[in-house]
């Protein structure tokens, strides 16, 4: 905690500089930008939550991204895969790649919508967002593979992955698959529609790669006790 | 009584010898009136001085010296013909200064009528043998080095409940935690407020690190009364913010105006409360302004976050920066001027958002023996 406080409030540069650092002291908490996590009245869990609204009273928060809003069309996710799209700081062509994806998968749907029988008809899912996150969702891999050298041999170890980097790699390996696989005459929010599409429902090729992971994970489970952490 | 609040220059010289040289004659205002009274002091009068024991300056004694020292200031102005309840520290020294002329160059020598109160420290600190009073008197800093030796004995008997606790059988990790969050630690300053003399930068970060200690301890919660003494509450954020003043214009429509800034973008915003919704930046249709949906987005965000859309119209300009900044600056304007129209509760939802924050992240310089900020030149191994 710390003892002077005013010196924590201005735009701040650290002593040591460290690789990763910000302008922000590390004193500000995160801003919640959700509507919805205001309007609980005390009907949560009480002691952490309490803690939590208590200690947001007392420190500085830091400003608002400037891609995000508090609007029901902004999706975390979805934001987070534009900017891992984003080259050379265009998001405007990154954002608009996204739209024309979503729009294209919306358009293939209502298309299988209106020419399937009527006994098929709820079954199939119309809302793009749904589709583009639970396609993210089945691409995303249980374990990961880490290089560990024991005794001058360098073994892959299954290890343990957390959530943002799970989400991280699934993201990562639809937009670099969709770059270098597919044939360079088509448009990019084709590619990935194509993609989303096929990963909804467990085809193709991002979902091969993390099949492929999961079973080399599966082979080299004898090393999984090399891991130390 | 007038007399007894007056410095001699008698008492000036037999205290010397017996105080320390930090010790103003002066004190002898606040200290006996015994020998304040008398023009020279004997030597058993001296040693009267030291034996009592380190000095209780209670509240009770400093009220009687106040009484007493307004008690002489009527009689001065009396004295002088002015008049008694209008008699303020300048006319006393005049007044002084008159009736006991002084040639003395040294001003501070000169025949005195004040109250000035001084630190604790300062009163005398051993008996009359010479033997100072505080074991740790000869460490320099003993109210420091006790508060030291306290807390460590602190430490020593939460561990021996520890080990007591632990031969029953009862130990256990989960105790009751004291709650530190909506507390801080005194600073330096405040520290030595509290303990009359001055400690270094080093000193200040061995007693917080022992504080720290203790509180890693599981049974912890014993000591948090004298833990807690050492804590201040941090007061609420909300309580900070500026909130612009809401004016009404000649058609009576309540309007406040507000500035925001974002790297280089300068923005200021005139919203006023119509009830049309329209929004102009820099005369121009916000439409024509900003063709891309993000920066829209992000002048409704303010609006959109307190359900206000249409109630408020804006009145934008923004100059500087680029298209994105020029935006994120129109937020803060929007977000400042909208405080004027909200209540309490709101202002802080506003400000949990992070829309009253303004953004400090500004272009990093770039490096001399680097291409740019971060990127450094090609690594050539020859």
């Amino acid at each position: 905690m710390a003892a002077s406080l005013s010196g924590l409030l201005k735009p701040w540069t650290p002593r040591v500089f460290l690789v990763r650092w910000s302008r922000y002291n590390p004193y500000y908490l995160e801003p919640e930008v959700r509507k919805e996590a205001y309007s609980q009245p005390e009907s949560e869990l009480s002691a952490e939550e309490k803690e939590q609204r208590e200690l947001k009273m007392i420190r500085p928060i830091k400003a608002a991204a400037s891609g995000v809003t508090s609007s029901v069309f902004s999706d975390p996710v979805l934001s987070k895969f534009i900017n891992m799209m984003m080259e050379h700081g265009n998001k405007v062509l990154a954002r608009e790649i996204m739209t024309q994806t979503l729009e294209n998968i919306k358009k293939k749907q209502v298309e299988k919508y209106h020419k399937a029988p009527e006994g098929q008809k709820e079954e199939i899912e119309c809302n793009p967002y749904t589709i583009f996150h639970q396609a993210l969702k089945n691409c995303q891999p249980v374990v990961g593979l880490e290089s560990i050298r024991k005794g001058g041999k360098i073994y892959q170890v299954p290890i343990p992955l957390s959530d943002k980097r799970r989400s991280f790699l699934a993201m990562k390996w639809l937009i670099t698959e969709c770059r270098d696989n597919k044939h360079r005459r088509t448009h990019m929010y084709e590619k990935l529609s194509q993609e989303v599409m096929s990963a909804f429902v467990h085809e193709g090729n991002v979902i091969r790669k993390k099949n492929e992971l999961h079973k080399m994970a599966e082979s080299n489970r004898a090393y999984a006790h090399y891991r130390w952490w | 009584m007038a007399a007894s609040c007056v410095r001699t220059v008698g008492s000036f010289l037999g205290k010397c010898g017996n105080c320390s040289s930090s010790l103003n004659t002066v004190t002898s205002q606040l200290s006996r009136q015994v020998l304040s009274r008398q023009i020279c002091v004997s030597t058993a009068l001296k040693k009267n001085l030291a034996a009592g024991g380190p000095e209780k300056f209670t509240v009770e004694f400093i009220q009687k010296q106040v009484e007493e020292f307004d008690i002489g200031k009527r009689h001065l102005a009396n004295m002088m013909g002015e008049d008694p309840e209008n008699f303020t520290q300048e006319d006393i020294d005049r007044s002084i200064a008159y009736l006991f002329p002084s040639g003395l160059f040294e001003k501070k020598a000169r025949p005195l009528m004040k109250l000035i109160f001084f630190p604790l420290h300062e009163a005398v600190q051993w008996g009359a043998d010479g033997r100072p009073f505080h074991f740790l008197f000869y460490t320099g800093k003993q109210s420091y080095y006790s508060l030291m030796h306290k807390l460590y004995s602190k430490i020593l008997n939460i561990e021996k409940h520890q080990d007591r606790m632990r031969a029953k059988g009862l130990f256990s990790q989960d105790t009751k935690e004291i709650s530190l969050d909506t507390s801080r630690w005194l600073t330096k300053e405040e520290l030595e407020v509290l303990l009359v003399e001055t400690i270094s930068s080093n000193n200040y970060d061995r007693f917080i690190q022992l504080m720290e200690r203790l509180l890693s301890m599981p049974y912890c919660n014993m000591e948090e009364e004298f833990v807690l003494h050492y804590r201040r509450p941090l007061e609420a954020r909300s309580k900070k913010q500026m909130v612009p003043v809401p004016e009404r214009d000649d058609k009576g429509v309540a309007f406040s105006t507000s500035d925001g800034r974002r790297k280089t973008s300068n923005s200021s915003v005139v919203l006023r409360d119509c009830g049309s919704g329209r929004i102009t930046v820099n005369g121009q249709e916000y439409l024509h302004y900003f063709p891309v949906l993000q920066d829209r987005e992000q002048l409704m965000f303010p609006l959109q976050f307190m359900g206000l859309l249409g109630r408020f119209d804006l009145q934008c300009t923004v100059s500087g920066g680029g298209r994105s900044s020029q935006a994120g600056a129109l937020r803060l304007a929007i977000s400042r001027a909208l405080l004027s129209f909200l209540s309490e509760g709101e202002q802080e939802t506003m400000r949990q958002a992070g829309l009253l924050t303004p953004d400090p992240r500004v272009r990093e310089r770039k490096k001399p023996g680097q291409e740019g900020a971060r990127r450094k030149f090609t690594w050539k191994k020859r």
